[in-house]
């Protein structure tokens, strides 16, 4: 017969008294697991809420205007320099915002690494049926990326070189169907698919892939702005945009304003209060454990006296406590984690109305560690006491 | 083999203050059966306790086989109680979880011996329960669990048993078999020193020791039972 099998005999036999010292882990693992899953849950919902705010920073060519003054006559103003930024610098802008978020968010892993949207633009004004309208080259995945909320109301999204997509008013007022061609500078087109309407000046423009916007107008290798979602809780969108403006020359990175940030940041400093709260209740859990625990080793002192004077050494007897920790804390760990989770079910919604909170398996081997620690702790100083008491003694105190 | 030197036992300050034992000495010869006896409260089972290393003696030494028990550490104690010392108390104390043979097995399982269940049964054979053998502590009558006690207490073949009351809690037909047991165990070379307020039981001891008030108040050598042979 070996220890183990001895401890789960003795549990088997003490159902009752395992279960209170298990349904006090619980307790902690439970506040714990469901505070993080609604927190994690909140925290998605609000990256979701985020995306629908599109580009947050936007990168324009850097134009200087100088002012022409001659005896104090205003001579207007003279632009200098290009109202294009080559294409080259595209990649140059995703590297530096990549690196920035990736590296606030503790990301070191190339296969876990977040990358931002990024859309290079060409804007074309041309002429389809003899109206004048906006011609917008899109890098159609990237764009896809950044507007989550483009809708397809007919036909499909961009998927080949000779497509464009049509903006629900545009299409309307040229009286044009998924299908349909048209002519665009000269250049044959078929209309992939017209957009739901959206609110915003999408529905009066046309997208076509960049190259076809820049083959059009001849401007081969060259975009009009760079839309950037930059998104990141501990690096401002304004910090980001001056290293861009340091590391690029020739461009011009202005951060858009966005009450998301204060969002955020506001999310983070919630997450640091709930866990510090879990912290404080796992803290408190663990009185109740060490409660019971004492307890139940405060029962078996006459056991331990008794596995004592058949030659059982303190080592083991403490050895056997472990064991009934290690049962009780894999009992609480998976019942706290299931219990968690069940309970933000019920409050996630309540504290954050909207929020679609999800389980989060990973939490489960969290649990259980976090279970086992508790147990463990919360044992070893009453078993030890116990084996400090001399064996005549244990039998007397009964 | 054991020899017990001036021990006292003093428990309590002040006004609590119980000198459980004053100034006993003892010997006993491998082979030996000792009764010991003596009112309630007169510190029989003090004696044993110190004698067993499950209580530390206010003075005095305890010396078994050469060395000092009352001065071991918790680990040198815990060799001697895998070997040369059991013990059989008036409670049997055995693990209520744990079957007849899981009770016998314990000492071997401590041990890290975990191949023991055929001596375990053995033993259960040796006091003829082998039939009980899964049968838990509450399931058996008081003479059987002490018969599960005692098969235990010989699983680690030890030099010296030491059993306090052994009989206390059955009446006289079933604490005359267990006495029987002793007999026995006595005439294969076992050593046993048994508290007991019966005298019918002490009859069959090579000596009997009274204590009084902590004190060895009377000492009767009935040689014939000492067993030589070993
Ligand atoms: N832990 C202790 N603290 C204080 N006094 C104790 C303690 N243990 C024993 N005593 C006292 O020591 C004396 C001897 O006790 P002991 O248990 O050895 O007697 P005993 O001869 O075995 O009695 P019984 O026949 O009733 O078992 C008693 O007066 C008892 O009250
Ligand atoms: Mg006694």
């Amino acid at each position: 017969m070996e220890l183990h099998r001895l401890v789960a005999k003795d549990v088997m036999r003490r159902k009752r008294r395992v279960l209170y010292a298990v349904l006090g882990v619980v307790i902690g693992i439970m506040t714990v697991i469901s505070i993080l899953t609604v927190a994690l849950a909140a925290e998605s919902r609000i990256y979701e809420q985020l995306e629908e705010y599109g580009a947050n920073l936007v990168v324009i060519p850097a134009v200087s205007q100088l002012d022409l003054e001659l005896g104090g006559l205003g001579l207007g103003s003279l632009t200098v320099g290009q109202n294009y930024i080559p294409e080259g610098k595209v990649s140059l802008v995703r590297q530096i915002t990549d690196d920035m978020i990736n590296h606030s968010l503790g990301i070191q892993d190339e296969r876990d690494r977040y990358a931002a949207p990024v859309s290079p633009k060409l804007y074309v004004s041309s002429e389809v049926r003899g109206v004048s309208v906006m011609v917008v080259g899109i890098d159609p995945e990237e764009e896809r990326r950044m507007k989550t909320w483009w809708r397809i109301r007919e036909g499909e999204y961009l998927d080949g070189t000779d497509q464009a997509l049509l903006g629900a008013l545009a299409a309307e007022l040229l009286e044009l169907n998924a299908g349909d061609s048209i002519v665009l500078n000269g250049f044959d087109m078929t209309v992939a698919g017209i957009l739901r309407e959206t609110g915003s000046n999408d529905d009066y423009q046309i997208f076509v892939p960049i190259r076809m916007a820049q083959e059009a107008v001849d401007r081969e290798g060259m975009v009009s702005s760079i839309d950037v979602r930059a998104l990141c809780i501990a690096c401002p969108v304004e910090d980001i945009a001056d290293e861009i403006n340091m590391m690029v020359p020739g461009v011009r990175a202005v951060a858009v304003k966005q009450i998301a940030m204060t969002e955020m940041g506001m999310m983070d400093r919630i997450n640091r209060f709930m866990l510090a709260l879990a912290g404080i209740t796992l803290a408190v859990g663990m009185f109740g454990v060490v409660n019971t625990m004492t307890t139940s080793v405060h029962e078996r002192i006459r056991d331990i006296g008794i596995m004592r004077a058949v030659g059982a050494s303190r080592n083991q007897i403490v050895r056997t406590f472990i064991y009934e920790a290690i049962i009780v804390g894999i009992l609480g760990g998976v019942l706290g984690f299931l219990a968690g989770t069940l309970l933000a079910y019920g409050i996630g919604p309540l504290i954050f109305p909207g929020v679609s909170v999800g389980y989060v398996p990973g939490y489960l081997p969290l649990s259980l560690a976090l279970a086992i620690v508790v147990a463990v702790a919360a044992t070893l100083y009453p078993a030890f006491r116990a084996t400090r008491i001399r064996v005549a003694d244990s039998f007397r105190s009964l | 083999m054991l020899v017990v030197k001036s021990v006292s036992k003093i428990y309590g300050e002040g006004t609590n203050r119980v000198v459980a034992l004053n100034n006993v000495s003892l010997e006993a010869a491998k082979g030996d059966f000792i009764a010991v006896m003596g009112h309630s409260g007169s510190g029989k089972s003090t004696l044993l306790n110190i004698i067993g290393g499950l209580d530390y003696p206010s003075s005095g030494e305890v010396i078994l086989d050469g060395r000092r028990i009352d001065a071991m550490n918790e680990d040198a104690l815990v060799d001697i109680r895998r070997g040369r010392i059991t013990y059989v108390f008036q409670q049997y104390h055995l693990l209520p979880s744990l079957t007849a043979l899981e009770n016998v097995l314990l000492p071997l399982t401590f041990r890290g011996t975990n191949n023991g269940t055929q001596r375990a049964l053995d033993m259960l054979a040796r006091v003829g329960l082998d039939k009980r053998a899964g049968h838990k502590p509450g399931q058996l009558s008081g003479g059987e669990q002490q018969r599960v006690a005692i098969a235990r207490a010989l699983v680690n073949d030890p030099a010296l048993i030491l059993a306090d009351e052994p009989t206390g809690n059955m009446d006289q037909k079933t604490g005359m078999e267990i006495l029987e047991l002793f007999r026995q165990l006595h005439r294969e070379g076992h050593s046993i020193i048994m508290v007991t307020h019966n005298p019918e039981i002490a009859r069959h001891a090579g000596e009997i020791i009274v204590l009084q008030d902590g004190q060895i108040a009377n000492r009767v050598e009935q040689g014939r039972s000492r067993n030589n042979e070993h």
